[in-house]
């Protein structure tokens, strides 16, 4: 009794925990997303819910942040790299119990989190929000899904470390260190000094967790889908390299016209525009990863999305060096086109690249076909065209903004004329989630409906042996 | 190769980190530690309508500063006196902002009445048609009180006898504001000076600020941000720091160039002089192109209002 207890929570079979965190990821996902479109509606119809504190913006817009960086897109990551670590490593993974226990650990923070931040309960800093409880609890998880993931590395089946693993060991390193320290949980540190850490963090979350871990799983991924070997190791090594030297200082480039240290802006400054040597090359190995096999692109939907994913990051590091410097960011500054670029690296890139894995990931962690192609296609179309739509009438409405700005014009006078934009954004937000409610359909579809279990894949087996 | 790479692949990884860690997070710390100014936020004044210290948390609490920023820059003209990095010292969590899809709220106290601000929080579109700023009538009176009471302490620290004034830089409090003054040998008072400042005025400003610095030379035709009308008697609180700021670094957001860049110190200084004598007691307007200063003969052609401000809609 005590032990099907146990099997049934923690189980102990194979690729579970990568499955149940993949599944709680999506089921995260619909929520978060749900109340991003719902903000976004408010944008254009601000009476429409009336009254209501769970529903007003601001506090959707909270749950909205955290609940797809530290719902969606992490878990969905965690899931992945429960399944890429292992198979890279051919072996188990370390721990499959402390894996579902990871998993339920994450599942309750992000109850929390809703409960919390839709009731207003934040710390007030962006990215930053939940409350101290949740954050000792993701530093928990974080520690234990470190954990798992160095000792299926250290009991590993092959002698070189395929650059993947790189990624994620790295990000496994320094990402609880930037998540304790971003905290700021037991220090008050003066408002400034408490914007520059905070932007430490705010920034990191995307440099030295989403994008080192979705890096990783672009190299995972690519050569997997293509059957191709990887272009050139020595150039994904330049790559881990630079973004773990160059990504960490920028913070401070949110807040280059706030009164913090000319020096500390300078350094954040020139390491953004550094940035450029490692994204270059991450790419440049992708691509020619990518020669001769452009055609797959065509029928191969998985890896449609992961290359989707991968032309978003090339635009969006282009535009960070772009509006870190400071004659642009003079003018861009506080303008929707900053929201546009955040949406272009954690939907175009990051929650891709995730869609990606997930659709590969999936069917091997099961052995079940996926139920319908179609359902991929429309859910690929919809996600593809919805951001394309958010992301050009968000930096239309930024370069509005920003004009209203420099040439002082009230803000009643541009906040009329960015109307139509607002309405445009809320219609791409009904794209994407509609696309996100198709792919749960899909999987769901997929997991539990009736199908014949087909062949377990080869490296399911491997796993299993 | 080496036997074990990874043992120094991992020490490497970790080095990089402790240093960054250091450079950006630790040393600022130890290096960046302004002293309170006393143009700083004021939230202990005694006040019966409420609690402006709660205030500032149900701000945060309710998500403000996602669409309002606090801190002024250079070229937000009509946000009132700029920030310093000391008036932030007691301000945590901090609320600087990054998104202004509002207006900025540094110095927003005291702008409008008590009432507006709480008819504007229950019900924007009441007072702001065509406002998207979400309505907070769900709070409770407490917290409105006290929200309202916050608002209109943003700033007060800030209200300075002359309204605007050079940067520190300009001024003699900091070293490079005194060797700016020791540098002049240019009386600013004497009609000498200012007889120099009208020649220079009239080759680098007059198309555009006017013959009598009236905002109405013929450029000012084509600007969308009028030349400033040095009549007005708005000016006669500016400083000559003031001054010389404006003319070395022109005005962000308008064609007013920098002409720190063209002019020698001493010429700029010629030009204090000479925009301090002129008659600043009785604000003159223009109302009509006929009244444009026309530097004869002019080949422009008369333009009807909408042709000559294209971007007033017409109306
Ligand atoms: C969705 C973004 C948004 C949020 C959230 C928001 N505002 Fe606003 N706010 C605006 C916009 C847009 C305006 C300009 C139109 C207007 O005056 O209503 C504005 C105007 C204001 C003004 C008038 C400023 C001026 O000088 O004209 C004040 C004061 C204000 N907001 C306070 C607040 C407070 C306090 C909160 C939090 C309870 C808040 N706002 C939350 C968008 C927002
Ligand atoms: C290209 C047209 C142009 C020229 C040439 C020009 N100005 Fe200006 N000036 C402007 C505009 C536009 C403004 C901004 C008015 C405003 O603040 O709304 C301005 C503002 C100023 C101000 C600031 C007023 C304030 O409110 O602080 C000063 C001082 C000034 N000009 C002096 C000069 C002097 C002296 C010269 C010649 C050396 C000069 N300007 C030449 C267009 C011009």
């Amino acid at each position: 009794m005590q032990s099907s207890f146990i099997d049934k929570f923690l189980s102990n079979e194979p690729g579970s925990a990568s499955r149940n965190f993949l599944l709680s990821a999506l089921w995260w996902s619909l929520w978060a997303m749900g109340a991003g479109l719902i903000a976004g509606i408010e944008f254009s119809a601000p009476d429409l819910i009336h009254n209501i504190p769970q529903l007003s913006m601001p506090h959707l817009r909270m749950w909205h942040v955290n609940g797809v960086a530290i719902g969606w897109l992490s878990m969905a990551y965690v899931g992945s790299i429960y399944y890429m670590v292992p198979s890279l490593c051919k072996n188990k993974l370390w721990s499959e119990r402390l894996g579902n226990f990871t998993m339920w650990a994450w599942n309750i923070v992000m109850i929390g989190a809703f409960a919390n931040l839709l009731n207003g309960n934040t710390e007030g800093r962006e990215y930053a929000e939940l409350p101290a409880l949740l954050d000792y609890m993701v530093v928990v998880a974080l520690i234990t899904i470190a954990i798992n993931v160095y000792g299926t590395v250290a009991t590993r089946n092959v002698k070189k470390l395929y650059v993947s693993l790189w990624y994620f060991l790295g990000s496994m390193f320094w990402f609880p260190l930037v998540y304790i320290i971003g905290q700021r949980t037991f220090v008050a540190l003066p408002g400034l000094n408490d914007g520059i850490v905070g932007w430490f963090y705010g920034h990191n979350i995307l440099g030295m967790w989403f994008t080192t871990m979705g890096v990783g799983m672009m190299y995972y991924l690519l050569p997997r889908l293509t059957k191709a070997p990887l272009y050139s190791h020595g150039l994904s090594m330049l790559g881990f390299w630079g973004i773990a030297l160059f990504y960490a200082p920028t913070g401070t480039h949110h807040i280059t016209q706030s009164p913090v240290p000319e020096w500390l802006k300078a350094i954040a400054i020139i390491s953004s525009v550094f940035l450029f040597v490692p994204v270059i090359t991450v790419l440049t190995n992708f691509f020619m990863t990518m020669k001769g096999k452009w055609g797959l692109v065509a029928s191969d939907m998985t890896l449609r999305f992961a290359i989707t994913s991968a032309g978003f990051y090339l635009i969006t590091c282009m535009q960070g060096p772009f509006q870190a410097t400071r004659w642009v960011n003079w003018y861009l500054h506080f303008s929707q086109w900053v929201v546009g670029h955040a949406h272009l690296a954690l939907l175009g890139t990051f929650s891709f690249i995730s869609t990606s894995a997930f659709y590969y990931v999936m069917p091997r962690l099961t052995g079940r076909d996926w139920y319908s192609m179609g359902l991929i296609r429309q859910h690929y179309w919809l996600k593809f065209l919805g951001f394309l739509l958010m992301m050009i009438s968000l930096t239309i409405a930024g370069l509005i903004q920003a004009a209203g700005w420099a040439f002082g014009m009230p803000v009643d006078q541009w906040s009329l004329q960015i109307r139509p934009y607002w309405f445009l954004r809320a219609i791409s937000g009904v794209m994407i989630v509609l696309g996100q409610f198709i792919f749960a359909y899909n999987v769901y579809k997929t997991l539990y409906g009736k199908q014949v279990e087909t062949k377990k894949s080869a490296s399911m087996e491997a796993i299993k042996a | 190769m080496n036997s074990n790479p990874y043992r120094i692949g991992s020490f490497a990884v970790f080095t990089t980190f402790i240093i960054i860690i250091f450079s950006t997070v630790l040393m600022p710390m130890v290096l960046f530690q302004p002293k309170p100014t006393d143009t700083r936020n004021n939230y202990n004044l005694e006040s019966s309508a409420g609690d402006a210290l709660r205030g500032r948390q149900i701000y945060v609490r309710e998500g403000c500063f996602y669409c309002h920023s606090q801190f002024t820059r250079l070229q937000d003209r009509g946000y009132g006196p700029l920030v310093k990095a000391g008036d932030f010292v007691y301000e945590a969590p901090h609320v600087l902002g990054t998104a202004r899809t509002g207006p900025d709220l540094t110095n927003e106290g005291g702008r409008f009445p008590s009432q507006w601000q709480k008819a504007h929080l229950i019900e924007p579109r009441s007072v702001k048609p065509g406002s998207i700023m979400p309505s907070f009538s769900y709070l409770n009176d407490r917290d409105m009180n006290d929200l309202v009471c916050y608002i209109q302490t943003l700033g007060n620290g800030r209200t300075v006898s002359a309204y605007v004034e050079a940067p520190d830089e300009y001024m003699p409090v900091t070293p490079s504001g005194q060797a700016l003054l020791a540098r002049r040998h240019v009386d600013t008072n004497s009609d000498a000076a200012s007889n120099a400042g009208r020649g220079i005025f009239t080759q680098n400003c007059a198309a555009c600020h006017g013959l009598e610095g009236w905002g109405n030379g013929p450029n000012s035709i084509t600007l969308e941000k009028k030349p400033a009308n040095f009549s007005r008697p708005f000016y006669k609180q500016y400083s000559d720091q003031m001054w010389f700021y404006r003319i070395s670094e022109g005005v962000p957001g308008t064609r007013m160039p920098r002409f720190g860049e063209t002019l020698t110190e001493e010429q700029r200084w010629y030009l204090v002089a000479y925009l301090k004598s002129l008659p600043q007691d009785k604000e003159v307007t223009i109302n009509s192109l006929a009244q444009l200063n026309k530097l004869t003969p002019t080949k422009l052609p008369v333009l009807t209002k909408q042709e000559w401000e294209p971007h007033s809609g017409g109306h």
